[in-house]
């Protein structure tokens, strides 16, 4: 009477939980996923090929619409291995304005990342909390750079202008209160019953499988192996700074969770001494009027709040624009370990393996 | 029996509602809710939103004392521009020196505000204003340029006119 067989359905593009196009195929024997497999491209622009046909000065604009959700620091890494392959060194006040926004960005990504990650396993009030904190980061970067999602933050050889008048007061301000916001979406979540029942557990991701799939960020992070490019392989100011590199082992989306929340506080306490220890000087080194690369190609990988972003480019000596560009997108890479993490788990946990991901469309397709 | 307690009285469900149930007082019971911390109250159709000063709009020509445009036709900006939405036709007016631009085209739903114009702009005569509602009803609206009353690149987008902060 009763037919036993697998059903194959679609979870995407358009779902609502899915953060943006990704489409999921997924094949299940009742509730239990057997078979998962993302599917990626829905937002393809051809970024990379586009890059190449521009100046080293105009494919900037490009990174901020890669991962929207943390422009600025895909600018760092962008104006940094561009540096390294025009060979131009960055004042140190630059550098720190640039690390200071970047600490703020991530601030920015985690939140919007907690807001809806909570949104889409049911605890609806993180979001609105999460999403007013981020509005002033936003205004922060408009402050700075006039533009509040799509910064074009730096530029080759340091930033366009020093910092506005006023600025310093936000960033106080902004620092005063956080500590507080942070406590609050704690005591939302970290102790509930619900929440927790949803994610310790759930859609586990081994050091071991992590580290075979070049998984990177706070998913890395979670399984206990603390690998963080601002300590490993230090850039901008991020040598002169003290902070420590948040791990758990549980590996779980509690783990996770945990991970990018204390991540939230570090980023506060580097904005801190970059505020504090704020150097004088110029903004920007002296740059030739026309921007040619020095040497043929350069890797720069720096740490995006998703992980490792890194820009691969190959420039012949003396010519305009890069002959070839290649991104190592965080997202991308990360998304591999979905089937790993979603087979043989309910197809509730898909959501929660997917939100505790962290991924961005527009990174992942480019 | 400390985990069965926890589990009878549900102390972490009443943590999470004192938060929220903090936030709801202190805005039910001040009469003043833009005093309120944390509250975020804007009235923004009615009155006009306030932007950075360097916030980054749509661009505008400028003039000088005369009532000249500013811009020489050196190209610059429509050189450096990342998805060329500008093009300019050089010309002659009697009486200046230098070159006029008789076209000044701007094709606005193209561009993407990133001010990489007005940074190469060696004359300062073009800016980036701080209207931010481009929204128009025909595709033509969106092409800008120097000649015309509704849509030209002196004065600002007539939708959203009105709520634009001065200052």
């Amino acid at each position: 009477m009763f037919k036993n067989e697998e059903m194959e359905i679609n979870l995407g593009p358009q779902h609502p939980s899915t953060h943006g196009v990704l489409r999921v195929k997924l094949r299940l024997d009742g509730e239990t996923v057997t078979h998962c497999r993302p599917m990626i491209g829905y937002l393809h622009r051809g970024v990379e090929k586009i890059c190449e046909n521009q100046s080293f000065f105009q494919g900037q604009v490009w990174t901020d619409r890669m991962d929207y959700c943390s422009a600025v620091a895909n600018n760092l890494g962008w104006a940094e291995a561009n540096e390294k392959l025009l060979g131009i060194t960055v004042p140190r006040r630059a550098q720190y304005i640039r690390t200071l926004l970047n600490e703020f960005n991530r601030i920015a990504s985690h939140l919007i990342w907690l807001g809806t990650h909570a949104m889409d396993i049911g605890a609806l009030t993180v979001f609105l909390y999460a999403f007013r904190e981020r509005e002033d980061v936003l205004d922060i970067n408009e402050a700075f750079c006039g533009s509040r999602l799509t910064t074009t933050a730096f530029r080759i050889g340091g930033l366009r202008e020093d910092l506005p008048p006023g600025f310093e007061k936000m960033v106080r301000k902004f620092l005063a209160k956080f500590s507080d916001c942070l406590d609050e979406y704690e005591a939302l979540l970290t102790e509930n019953r619900i929440w927790k029942k949803r994610t310790i557990g759930v859609a586990k991701l081994s050091a071991e499988d992590a580290i075979a799939l070049g998984v990177t960020g706070p998913m890395l992070r979670a399984a206990g192996v603390a690998y963080d490019i601002r300590k490993a392989f230090p850039y901008a100011a991020y040598a002169e700074m003290d902070f420590e590199v948040p791990t758990r082992t549980e590996a779980d989306t509690y783990a996770r969770y945990e991970v990018r929340m204390a991540e939230m506080r570090q980023s506060a306490r580097i904005i801190q001494q970059c505020m504090d220890g704020m150097p004088e000087g110029p903004v920007m080194a002296k740059l030739p009027k026309i921007l040619r690369s020095e040497v043929n190609e350069v890797y720069h990988a720096t740490e995006s709040p998703k992980g490792e972003i890194g820009y691969y480019l190959v420039g012949e000596k003396g010519s305009l624009n890069p002959y070839r560009f290649h991104v190592r997108a965080p997202g991308f890479i990360n998304l591999q370990s979905l089937p790993k993490m979603a087979e043989g788990g309910l197809i509730a946990d898909v959501v929660a393996a997917i939100g505790s991901l962290d991924i961005v469309l527009g990174e992942i397709d480019r | 029996m400390n985990k069965f307690l926890r589990t009878l009285i549900p102390t972490d469900i009443a943590k999470g509602l004192s938060v929220t149930g903090k936030h709801f007082g202190q805005v039910f019971f001040t009469a003043n809710r833009r005093k309120v911390p944390f509250h975020i109250v804007g009235e923004y159709p009615e009155v006009p939103a306030k932007v950075q000063p360097r916030y980054r709009g749509r661009l505008t020509l400028l003039k000088d004392e005369q009532g000249e445009i500013k811009c020489v036709c050196c190209l610059a900006c429509e050189k450096i521009c990342p998805t060329q939405v500008i093009t300019i036709e050089k010309g002659k007016m009697e009486g200046r020196k230098m070159p006029f631009p008789v076209r000044y085209d701007f094709e606005m739903e193209r561009c993407i505000f990133c001010e990489f114009c007005v940074e190469s702009c060696g004359f300062d005569s073009i800016i980036l204003n701080h209207q931010f509602e481009l929204a128009a009803y025909n595709r033509e609206d969106f092409s800008l340029g120097t000649k015309g009353t509704a849509q030209n690149m002196f004065e600002l987008s007539p939708v959203g006119k009105y709520s634009v902060a001065e200052d």
